[in-house]
């Protein structure tokens, strides 16, 4: 099993290896409370990537990691995913502004 | 493996996470699928009908599993969902060291000049 130290490594790697085979890629996580850890785990059945950690930091860097896959996985992997809260922030944008002054 | 629609599966999720507190993992799988075998997909391909992908959700405690099929139009609000499960959920995990660290050097360097000045004053 191959474990990835850096972060953003692990990432770009798991995107990766989605977009090259998006019929056989999975990704897995466990989690386990009575030893306080978290392990992910993304392969294609030829190749397969982890990343374990203990950190509560690392669980709000697996969200945003989980919105890109969720993304990835439901729309298929052309989808665009650069900064997928970029795409909430772009539909709030069309917001008109408050109407005229009154008179 | 139970199918589930995707509210009653988050649910599920939940009670899964509170009975593996003491003991135990959960394992949730995502994977992009279509729902069909591969036969049928290549009959579909061949055809050209255009073949539906979900993405597949699948998770287990070591004895149940349970999993369901999450669209297009349903991922934003479910994957919303299982963020706030997950948040509420993870916190047996360690908070950052480095801030602990911070402050006991912190408090280390106040202590340093104290005894720098008590040092200076017999020297005037």
């Amino acid at each position: 099993m191959v474990y990835i130290a850096s972060w953003d490594d692990f990432l770009e790697k798991s995107v990766q290896l989605f977009r090259s085979d998006p019929e056989k890629t999975r990704y897995s996580m466990k989690y386990r409370h009575c030893d306080g850890k978290l392990v992910l785990k993304v392969t294609d059945d030829k190749e397969c990537i982890k990343f374990k950690t203990d950190q509560a930091q690392d669980a709000k860097k697996m969200e945003k990691f989980n919105n890109i896959f969720f993304t990835l996985m439901a729309r298929g992997p052309e989808a665009d995913i650069s900064e997928v809260g970029g795409k909430e922030q772009a539909e709030a944008q069309p917001v008109k502004k408050g109407r005229g002054r009154k008179q | 493996m139970v199918r589930l629609q995707p509210d009653p599966f988050l649910n599920e999720l939940t009670n899964m996470f509170e009975r593996t507190t003491e003991k135990g993992s959960v394992w949730v799988t995502l994977k992009h699928s279509s729902d069909k075998s591969k036969l049928k997909r290549d009959k579909m391909k061949t055809a050209g009908e255009k073949i539906e992908y979900k993405c597949l959700v699948r998770a287990t405690d070591g004895k149940k599993t349970i999993s369901t099929m999450v669209g297009v139009k349903d991922h934003q609000r479910f994957q919303s969902s299982y963020a706030t499960i997950l948040k509420t959920r993870m916190t047996a995990l360690k908070k950052r060291e480095r801030k602990d660290k911070r402050k006991a050097a912190d408090s280390d360097k106040k202590q340093d000049p104290k005894k720098q000045s008590s040092a200076v004053k017999p020297s005037n």
